[in-house]
């Protein structure tokens, strides 16, 4: 079963919290809008995509089970 | 023989003194509080003050975020923190953009130089670390980001105290609090009108040229009241509170010396400090919403269209959510519970990643400066403010 990064895009507001924490999974590019480099949950990056998901301002971030 | 009863009353003198032993009754005794007297509730535990900062539906912020405010039942000025979704999120989308962790970083270069300017300034045998530098830097970083000339800037800091200063027991605003709000708001208003006639690099600049969705979805510009409330609230949120927990971070570390030298063996560990202090020292105290109908958090219900204080400061020492909830601990784990000390949903600190750059590059240049230091605890002396703790002076003496 693999874990994959889900973000609500109706409620993302591109505060770039999720960049901080990880900006090898999350970027927000020129124009601020959010975009998932990698979206497969990894033992390597779980901690901190957790981090992630908890500090999101949105609670726009969630990881779901496929 | 029985407790005394269980009074929360946020202006008391001995609440200003020391915020937290009530807190601590509060989770256990009454985490509904409910005040006869003055007809408000108050959440303090974790769980609770989560749930109805995730839940804008039941608690509001358009009334206002402090008891006087609320109580009034009129409709407060047109402000991001005085406004629930949908209005809420089309003026964060739009600002959030000077406030990525991207837009803060190009103000590293700023941050450094101010905090190097005032520290080059203190003498080390004897000086005060809130009014000597941690109350005129961060000032200088936000009214610059925002367009204030330089002659002002210091100004904003003394409008923002005195708006926010409370006398033991006063609810409401005195004149002098709403002579320096007026003041202040007068000041931003023609600093509006003027940037209109001759824009500049500036966030004012940039808020005028900017557009917004309407309630029709139509684009709309902003008008100059907006812009004047939302440079108001940017010098208050983005001044007093990091002068307040760097001034709360000497008193830490000066009663956890063991772990100030953990800092200075190891300054990837400064970070994570700064994590510990939002959660253990963190100035905001509570901010007030009011209930649209009746609300239901994990401890209970609380009516409809009553003030709550919502008291992230309460839920940051919880030991609900926190192992050793009362110790401060640089190196506890953080993935148990996220700390409230930049707020949490969709009202979190806008200034979140300017608040850990600034606090972090200060404890940094603090750690160069004074890696032995002794706090003169009989000098301490604390704010007495509308919802933020923390001290007004902090003496301090380098030791050789």
């Amino acid at each position: 079963m693999t874990q994959k990064v889900v973000v609500d895009f109706g409620l993302c507001e591109s505060n770039g919290v999720c960049m901080g924490i990880i900006p090898e999974v999350f970027d927000l590019d020129d124009q601020d809008y959010l975009h998932i480099l990698q979206e497969e949950v990894t033992p390597e990056n779980e901690h901190q995509i957790r981090e992630a998901v908890r500090q999101c301002p949105r609670q726009a971030i969630s990881i779901s089970d496929e | 023989m029985t407790k005394p009863k269980l009074k929360f009353n946020p202006v008391a003198q001995e609440y200003f003194e020391n915020p937290y032993e009530i807190y601590k009754r509060m989770r256990d005794e009454a985490p509904i509080y409910y005040d006869e007297d003055e007809d408000f509730y108050a959440l303090t535990r974790h769980a609770d003050v989560a749930a109805a900062l995730k839940d804008t539906d039941s608690f509001s912020s358009s009334r206002g975020c402090d008891l006087g405010m609320v109580r009034t039942g009129e409709v407060p000025q047109k402000s991001i923190i005085f406004m629930d979704p949908p209005e809420h999120r089309h003026m964060r989308s739009l600002l959030n953009k000077a406030f990525t962790p991207r837009a803060i970083q190009s103000q590293r270069d700023t941050v450094v130089e101010l905090v190097e300017h005032y520290l080059s300034k203190v003498d080390p045998d004897n000086f005060d670390v809130v009014q000597d530098f941690s109350g005129p830097f961060p000032v200088e970083v936000i009214t610059r980001m925002a367009g204030v000339p330089e002659d002002f800037r210091q100004q904003v800091r003394h409008w923002i105290d005195t708006s926010l200063e409370r006398e033991p027991g006063q609810i409401e605003l005195s004149e002098k609090n709403m002579q320096a709000n007026i003041d202040s708001a007068m000041y931003y208003y023609s600093l509006v009108q003027e940037r209109r006639e001759n824009p500049q690099d500036d966030m004012i600049s940039r808020l005028i040229a900017a557009e917004i969705p309407d309630d029709e979805g139509n684009l709309r510009k902003l008008d100059d009241i907006e812009i004047t409330g939302f440079t108001t609230l940017l010098g208050g949120a983005g001044a007093e509170t990091v002068t307040k927990l760097v001034g709360s971070a000497v008193v830490e570390f000066a009663k956890h010396p063991e772990q100030w030298q953990m800092l200075l063996d190891d300054r990837s560990k400064v970070p994570d400090a700064v994590e510990e202090l939002l959660r253990y020292v963190g100035p905001v105290q509570y901010n007030v919403r009011y209930t649209l109908k009746e609300a239901h958090v994990p401890s209970g219900t609380v009516p409809a269209h009553k003030p709550v204080f919502l008291m992230k400061a309460a839920a940051n020492r919880d030991p609900r959510a926190y192992d050793r909830a009362d110790e401060f601990d640089i190196t506890r784990d953080r993935a148990q519970s996220p700390h409230m000390g930049l707020g949490y949903g969709i009202h979190s600190c806008l200034g979140a990643a300017l608040a850990r750059l600034e606090t972090t590059v200060a404890l940094e240049h603090l750690l160069d400066f004074m890696p032995r230091y002794e706090v003169n605890f009989d000098g301490l002396q604390r704010v007495t403010m509308q919802n933020v703790a923390g001290y007004h002076n902090v003496p301090v003496r380098v030791l050789k």
